[in-house]
């Protein structure tokens, strides 16, 4: 029954990380398209179950960010069955969202996009992995990136009570409380956190920020795009993973819009393109001028970046002096540099690890009630929170026995579509001239969509485990001259 | 030896879950065979089920002497249910970190081994071929399906008991 096989990780392409980039009679780019692989059927395998479900599975569609759609799922539900959990709840669901967004933000900076800075950008491909980044930071480091990311996992399995997948959250509230041994164990990991922070901004601050090549191509006119931004901001307009009105910005950094969760309909519309199974999100009321920036086009950006952009600040100290010094050497409010991203995302650690040290501190957190129960008939809810990738919006309707009729998911990577396509044709743009294709291509490419921290069908897991990666280019009757493959 | 059999895979992904099936499958045939008096218990193994890839299968396998893997493959080449027996170095080059998030799992060993993690010494792979990892569905395709039993009993089959 068993035969012997060499896996090729090309043989997994079909899909996958596929970009094409189609030149013009001149030999220079152009467009470029970056597809992913179409998951299919949601809507359908949602509707006729309990809208109770959703928080356990709504988390499987994503092997990345299962605690955000797990929080986006509850609140959905909150709001579905009009009934507001108890402050503790709310902590403790902040507390375990905060811990997540720290170890993702920490898997993301060092193990892979961190690749790109920690080995550098001009590194042989061969060495810009996981393992040259121990190479580079030393096995100590290592050990300390996994021991943390662990220790946050587990407030994440304590509470959410099952590893990797919560299951805490019900419409209400949640189904555990916090003990007070729990407790003071959530206030050393809050404290190592924090300090882990504060290593890995270092760490960011001696290895890129001292390098002018690095800083160089961050501020690079070649990964630049001048958007609009989006996200989740408190009542002093301070960044907020959990809670919040969404508020999107323009070019300049003006406020641009300011919505309740539930008004998202009214500012984000999705533009479908004949190539793509991917939508591409874009503000309605400018709306779709095509793959391009400025301000008078649709195109928003998500994630870090976007976040520190459309705020007026950090809620936390430390994270606060971190976003200050960021957007002095950026020179200034709004930052469009996408590889800026890496940064952003070190200022939001920071943030996440302060965060959860206040909520852990927090005395409120041992209150014993932490659900209310829901008395209204549902009809329809929408839950928003921001993932480690941008903004993840939820929405149900249901009958009135809370059984899902229809349901619309903006997962957090999709916000960022139409910018991403962007990025790589810009990339591309720069490195190929008159037909000829720099070798450089490839990773330049690889650069510009990593510093987005995208999800790329991460719902199957199938072997090898990593995504190959294949650019085709077709010259102007769309013919094919070359292939580039990882 | 302690042994691990480990199901990957993402249960409500169509084929994508046949990691988790044959986990439950074999789980099923313990539970009978000790309900039926012939053995105690086996010996030193674990069965578990895991939903997600890449770098938290460190914490998962980190401790084992002996790791049976079961996932899901797409090679292309394959009949839906075909089974492949492979070994960490079938895995190919995936030391390239091509992906944002899919750490390659011969990444993952190498890294564990690098950090000083205990990484089995022995790790045998099944991998099936799927014919659809992108429909959300709870049941695998009726090829794979058909197939699982007897991914079972040869797993079943490998399993010491005292």
């Amino acid at each position: 029954m068993v035969k012997k096989i060499t896996i090729d990780p090309i043989t997994r392409l079909e899909g996958h990380g596929k970009i094409e980039i189609f030149l013009n009679e001149k030999g220079n780019v152009d467009k470029a398209f970056f597809q992913v692989p179409e998951l299919r059927g949601f809507e359908k395998f949602s509707e006729g179950r309990m809208a109770e479900e959703m928080p356990r599975i709504t988390p499987k569609i994503c092997g990345v960010c299962p605690t955000a759609h797990h929080m986006a799922s509850g609140k959905a539900l909150d709001d579905l069955y009009k009934v507001d959990p108890p402050p503790a709840a709310k902590k403790i669901r902040e507390l375990i969202n905060s811990s997540f967004m720290a170890e993702d933000h920490t898997l993301h900076f060092f193990f892979l996009g961190g690749p790109d800075f920690i080995v550098g950008p001009q590194a042989p491909a061969k060495e810009r992995n996981i393992l040259g980044v121990i190479q580079k930071v030393g096995l100590d480091a290592g050990k300390k990136v996994i021991n943390i990311r662990k220790r946050l996992r587990d407030i994440i399995t304590k509470q959410g009570g099952k590893v990797i997948h919560p299951v805490c959250n019900l419409p209400g509230g949640i189904s555990k409380g916090v003990t007070k041994e729990d407790r003071e164990e959530y206030i050393q990991t809050g404290k190592d956190a924090v300090e882990f922070a504060k290593f890995s901004l270092k760490a960011f601050e001696d290895i890129v920020l001292k390098n002018n090549e690095y800083v160089d191509v961050i501020v690079g006119d070649i990964y630049k795009h001048k958007t609009y931004y989006m996200g989740l901001v408190d009542k002093d307009n301070k960044v907020n993973f959990y809670d919040g009105d969404i508020r999107v910005v323009d070019p300049e950094g003006k406020e641009f819009a300011k919505f309740k969760p539930s008004e998202y309909l009214n500012h984000i519309e999705e533009h479908v393109e004949q190539w793509s199974y991917v939508k591409f999100p874009y503000l309605k009321d400018v709306g779709w001028k095509g793959f391009v920036d400025g301000r008078d086009s649709g195109v928003y950006r998500v994630a870090p970046l976007a976040r520190l952009n459309v705020a007026d600040g950090m809620a936390t100290p430390l994270a606060q002096a971190e976003y200050e010094k960021l957007f002095d050497t950026l020179g200034g409010k709004p930052a469009h540099n996408t590889l800026a991203y890496h940064w952003a995302r070190l200022v939001e650690l920071l943030y996440a690890t302060e965060r959860l040290l206040e909520l852990a501190q927090d005395e409120e957190i041992l209150e014993p009630n932490v659900r209310n129960i829901p008395t209204a008939v549902p009809e329809e809810g929408i839950g928003v929170v921001e993932a480690p990738r941008g903004t993840l919006y939820h929405h149900y309707k249901t009958d009135e026995n809370g059984i899902i009729t229809g349901v619309n998911l903006i997962v957090a990577t999709v916000n960022n579509s139409a910018a991403m396509c962007m990025s790589i044709e810009k990339a591309a743009r720069g490195l190929i001239k008159g037909g000829k294709v720099s070798d450089g291509l490839l990773n330049m490419v690889e650069m510009a969509f990593r510093a987005y921290d995208p999800c790329l069908a991460c719902a199957t897991h199938s072997l090898p485990g990593n995504m190959p990666l294949e650019i085709k280019i077709c010259n102007l009757d769309g013919k094919l001259i070359k292939t580039l493959r990882r | 030896m302690k042994t691990l059999v480990l199901g990957i895979g993402n249960p409500i992904l169509s084929d994508d879950g046949v990691g988790i099936k044959v986990v439950e499958g074999i789980e099923d045939r313990m539970q009978k065979i000790i309900d039926s008096g012939s053995f105690g218990c086996l010996s030193d193994m674990d069965v578990r089920q895991i939903c997600i890839g890449g770098l938290s299968l460190l914490n998962e396998i980190s401790g084992y002497n002996r790791l049976i893997l079961i996932d899901s493959i797409k090679t292309g080449k394959g009949k839906p249910g075909d089974v492949y027996k492979l070994a960490i170095n079938d895995l190919g080059s995936t030391l390239h970190l091509t992906s944002s998030h899919g750490m390659g799992f011969a990444t993952v060993i190498e890294l564990g081994r690098r950090l000083g993690c205990k990484i089995p010494e022995t790790i045998e792979i099944f991998a099936v071929e799927v014919e659809d990892n992108t429909t959300f569905c709870e049941e695998c395709t009726e090829k794979v399906k058909a197939r699982i039993p007897m991914i079972v009993d040869e797993i079943m089959g490998m399993v010491e008991w005292m």
